[in-house]
């Protein structure tokens, strides 16, 4: 109790009103659930500390200056109202004096709000009109990527392989929204080959607009899940956003992940299809998983390809055939197309693999969706291994379909079966432990209070022969 | 909170090798007890002095790394133990006179070398009679004194390269006499202190003229040192052994060493593990940064090295944990017994996590080991009615 009220009115209370708004990406509606949820505000930042930018910099010493301000005038009112014996003032000066905490968490969204409408979106809304024109003008090939997940996979995959035998640009990291889209098109020199737009969903409409910007020529699906249902609420609305890329297209030149089971509905004949089976006419066989990569083999008429990778998960395999197929198209040799594919790698956080101690920890700590966490059970499943151990703590911004969504997971976790599963506690443990067992789990099931005590002590779990999949992981913010 | 078991970890004491059990006990035991989150753990200190201290604040390495551990023995209170049917911990809680006590569970030796590894603070735990981790009194005697354990194990049939020791007051009554038994040996040599552990005061002689100053580093540092004949086409191996009555070897490891080159302590502990490194390179690899595992042996040599140690842990009556170091002549594929260790530093971990187990796992069953051996100790019968008394 006393450390709460001390968090409160401590002297790093204002750092901690603007870590939890840095965290947020400084959206009010986000900041303020944050904020009366919390109950200690000692405890706060737990997996990462403040970004000392300008912006933040600037925001805490507002808050603290305007906090002292207000302690300063209550005192004074008090000390008045003692001195003149009138009890208004006195309560006023107490009143002033405890609620300048609650007062200055909320008086501090006012500037970042008015900021926001009259500063950052007319600049935002300047910048992509002008981007429109690069990219307009611009004569390179135009691959858009869109999806609920795999997109900066996909995106990454092309750019390593077509950039074997062409100049080839792409959005930087998973830097997807319009003002993203508008710095990488002043970036853009006129002369490369192929130009990769990454285009992230948060909110119906977002990638129709991504598209009448970008005016791409090539459309890449990479599939369907929910994600993002506190903003799409159904899983229809999510899929009619990202087919927007496909209409803006007139359905011409798209591509689309046949292996994911929620798209398969919305996929017209004029698409075309690509999974680790076939794309474009390819035919993909010979498929070989381990620890340390991938290999497999695409033909077509007379033509084969022996194809090795540093990447791990089989359903992987379909996006880099699709990225071969292009390169083919694109007029790439197969010298430069092997040598492509081999130098692709598992980006950081994604299906990373990492020996700690003679065992394996596979990083997928960005996986945010359902199918990531198929894909990463499917792998785990094919992967030999003494112990195998899985841990995750579930899912975020499902909206309403949480329950089922975690309930599923368990299912999924069930059916690979793992020696261990360890939870990190949160609001949807118990929804994957009732999938769990549902699903007749028998394993070992371990519920961790500490996430970061568990992650920093990793090497002190694994040993020769275990493998074991992290897979997402919450920041501060999501409980 | 109460359900869990109190573990208290020994370390440190008056010993050469008084900084490598601080990092033994504080990396490789105290972190992966408390991962384990099953245990309640109570580090106990012994100074330099031979001062005992128990604060939680000795876990934490900072607390010796920056010298404030100097501060915190002068003002904490020291500790005193209580051993009726159990080790209790006591020390004054510096309040109106009040004691603080901790009854404990289980001891969790880290000591390394004198006082502490040989058997004498065994002998404290078995008068207690509180379960402990690794070997009993007898063991850890024998595996501290490499003169006795040449004889164990030489009476058990197993091989071991020509060797001869005297004691230091041997060397002053009887230089020439003395110098004569080690004639009897084949340069080049090893002049060893008997007790020690770590490497520490170890000559490697080529000839005759090196002798002498070897001899007298060794009595430096003990009163009773040996000398053996170095092996040709040595591969030098270890065998980190868990277990009391069905002992479990781990990875057979080799050092990857020169022959010429041996591991003193500065080699093992100061340069990462590598001879002619950069000196304060990584201590914390150590001599385990440094070595092949498995080792890089024929199958049968291979096999033969983990016969021989298991025989060696078997012989000397080992329990609970030790590890056996081994030479090796890879021409005539001879496995010669060289030393045990009922104390590995670091708990040899790297290796175990090699062969499977983690650090978890493995601080875990020497628990269960400890507990399994105790009990199985409580059924031998210690009394036995006589009217000798009466008689007398």
């Amino acid at each position: 109790m006393i450390k709460r009220i001390v968090s409160f009115f401590g002297p790093s209370y204002p750092k901690t009103l603007t870590y939890m708004l840095q965290s947020t990406e400084y959206e009010v509606g986000p900041y303020l659930a944050w904020y009366w949820r919390t109950n200690n505000f000692g405890e706060v930042a737990h997996r990462r500390t403040l970004a000392k930018t300008l912006r933040a910099k600037l925001l805490s010493a507002g808050l603290s200056i305007g906090m002292l301000i207000q302690i300063v005038i209550a005192i004074i009112i008090l000390i008045q109202g003692i001195k003149l014996q009138r009890g208004s003032d006195i309560y006023f000066g107490i009143a002033l004096l405890l609620s300048y905490p609650v007062v200055w968490a909320h008086i501090i969204v006012i500037p970042l709000t008015i900021a926001r409408i009259f500063i950052v979106k007319p600049k935002e809304r300047h910048a992509v009109k002008a981007s429109a024109k690069v990219f307009e003008q611009h004569e390179a090939v135009k691959i858009a990527v869109a999806g609920s997940y795999g997109k900066t996979t996909m995106k990454e995959l092309l750019l390593t392989v077509l950039s074997e035998g062409k100049n080839v640009a792409a959005t930087p990291a998973n830097k997807n929204v319009a003002i993203s889209h508008a710095h990488f098109a002043k970036k853009l020199s006129g002369s490369e080959d192929i130009v990769i737009i990454e285009y992230g969903e948060g909110a119906p409409g977002d990638v129709a607009r991504f598209a009448k910007t970008t005016k791409p020529t090539i459309g890449i699906i990479t599939g369907l899940a929910p994600a993002h249902l506190d903003k799409y609420k159904t899983l229809d609305s999510a899929a009619k956003d990202i087919l927007s890329l496909a209409d803006y297209l007139q359905d011409k030149n798209v591509y689309i992940n046949s292996e994911s089971e929620p798209l398969k509905k919305y996929k017209k004949s004029q698409f075309h299809s690509y999974s680790q089976q076939s794309v474009l006419g390819w035919k993909i066989d010979n498929i070989k998983i381990a620890i340390s990569g991938m290999t497999f083999v695409m033909s077509k008429d007379a033509d084969r390809i022996s194809l090795s990778t540093n990447l791990i998960g089989r359903h992987l395999i379909g996006s880099l055939a699709l990225c071969v197929a292009l390169a083919k198209q694109f007029g790439c040799s197969n010298e430069d197309i092997i040598a492509g594919v081999a130098k692709t790698s598992p980006f950081e956080h994604r299906m990373q693999p990492r020996e700690i101690a003679g065992g394996y920890i596979i990083d997928d700590t960005y996986n945010g969706n359902l199918e990531g966490v198929r894909a990463g059970l499917q792998l785990l499943q094919e992967l030999t291994a003494r112990r195998k151990v899985y841990v995750t703590p579930g899912l975020v911004d499902q909206g309403k379909e949480a329950k089922n969504v975690h309930q599923e997971m368990g299912k999924l976790i069930a059916k690979s079966n793992p020696n261990k599963v360890v939870l990190m506690k949160n609001s949807v443990t118990s929804w994957i432990c009732d999938g769990l067992s549902s699903a007749g789990y028998t394993g070992e099931i371990v519920i961790e209070k500490h996430p970061l005590d568990f992650y920093t002590n990793i090497n002190q779990i694994i040993a020769a022969g275990d493998i074991m999949l992290l897979q997402n992981d919450w920041t501060d913010n999501y409980k | 909170m109460d359900s869990m078991k109190t573990i208290a970890v020994i370390f440190g004491g008056r010993t050469t090798e008084h900084d490598v059990s601080i990092v033994t006990a504080i990396a490789s035991i105290i972190k992966p007890l408390e991962v384990q989150g099953g245990y309640q753990i109570e580090p106990v200190y012994i100074a330099k002095d031979g001062s005992w201290y128990w604060d939680s604040k000795l876990k934490d390495i900072a607390t010796f790394q920056s010298g404030e551990i100097e501060d915190f023995m002068r003002k904490a209170p020291k500790v005193q133990l209580s051993i009726d049917n159990g080790l209790t911990l006591i020390k004054s809680s510096q309040f109106a006179g009040r004691k603080q006590y901790k009854k404990i569970d289980v001891v969790f030796p880290a000591m390394h070398g004198t006082h502490g590894e040989d058997g004498e603070l065994m002998g404290l735990l078995e008068m207690a009679n509180v379960p402990y981790i690794g070997c009993g009194v007898a063991a850890s005697a024998i595996a501290m004194d490499k003169v006795l354990a040449k004889q164990v194990t030489t009476s058990a049939g197993i091989a071991s390269t020509p060797w001869v020791w005297f004691n230091a007051i041997d060397l002053e009554r009887d230089l020439k006499g003395t110098l004569a038994t080690i004639a009897t040996l084949q340069y080049p040599l090893f002049v060893k202190p008997a007790h020690l552990g770590s490497s520490i005061g170890i000559t490697k002689v080529d000839s005759k003229d090196q002798l002498m100053n070897a001899l007298e580093v060794a009595i430096h540092y003990d009163n009773r040192v040996i000398v053996e004949q170095a092996v040709n086409n040595l591969v030098e191996v270890t065998l980190p052994i868990i277990g009391n009555d069905d002992p479990i070897p781990a990875m057979l490891e080799q050092p990857l060493l020169k022959s010429e080159d041996f591991f003193d302590f500065e080699t093992k502990y100061m340069q990462g593990g590598k001879k002619g490194g950069k000196k304060g390179g990584s201590s914390k690899q150590g001599a385990q940064g440094y070595s092949q595992i498995p080792a890089d042996l024929p199958k049968d040599v291979y096999d033969d090295a983990i016969k021989t140690g298991l025989e060696v842990y078997r012989v000397t009556g080992c329990a609970g944990i030790a590890r056996v170091d081994m030479l090796i002549d890879i021409k005539t594929k001879k496995v010669m017994f060289n030393e045990i260790n009922p104390m590995p530093g670091g708990l040899y971990s790297h290796n175990w996590n090699k062969a499977g187990m983690s650090n978890v796992d493995l601080v875990d069953k020497l628990v269960q080991l400890a507990e399994e051996r105790w009990q199985k100790s409580q059924k031998i019968t210690t009394a036995f009615s006589t009217s000798y008394l009466k008689q007398f």
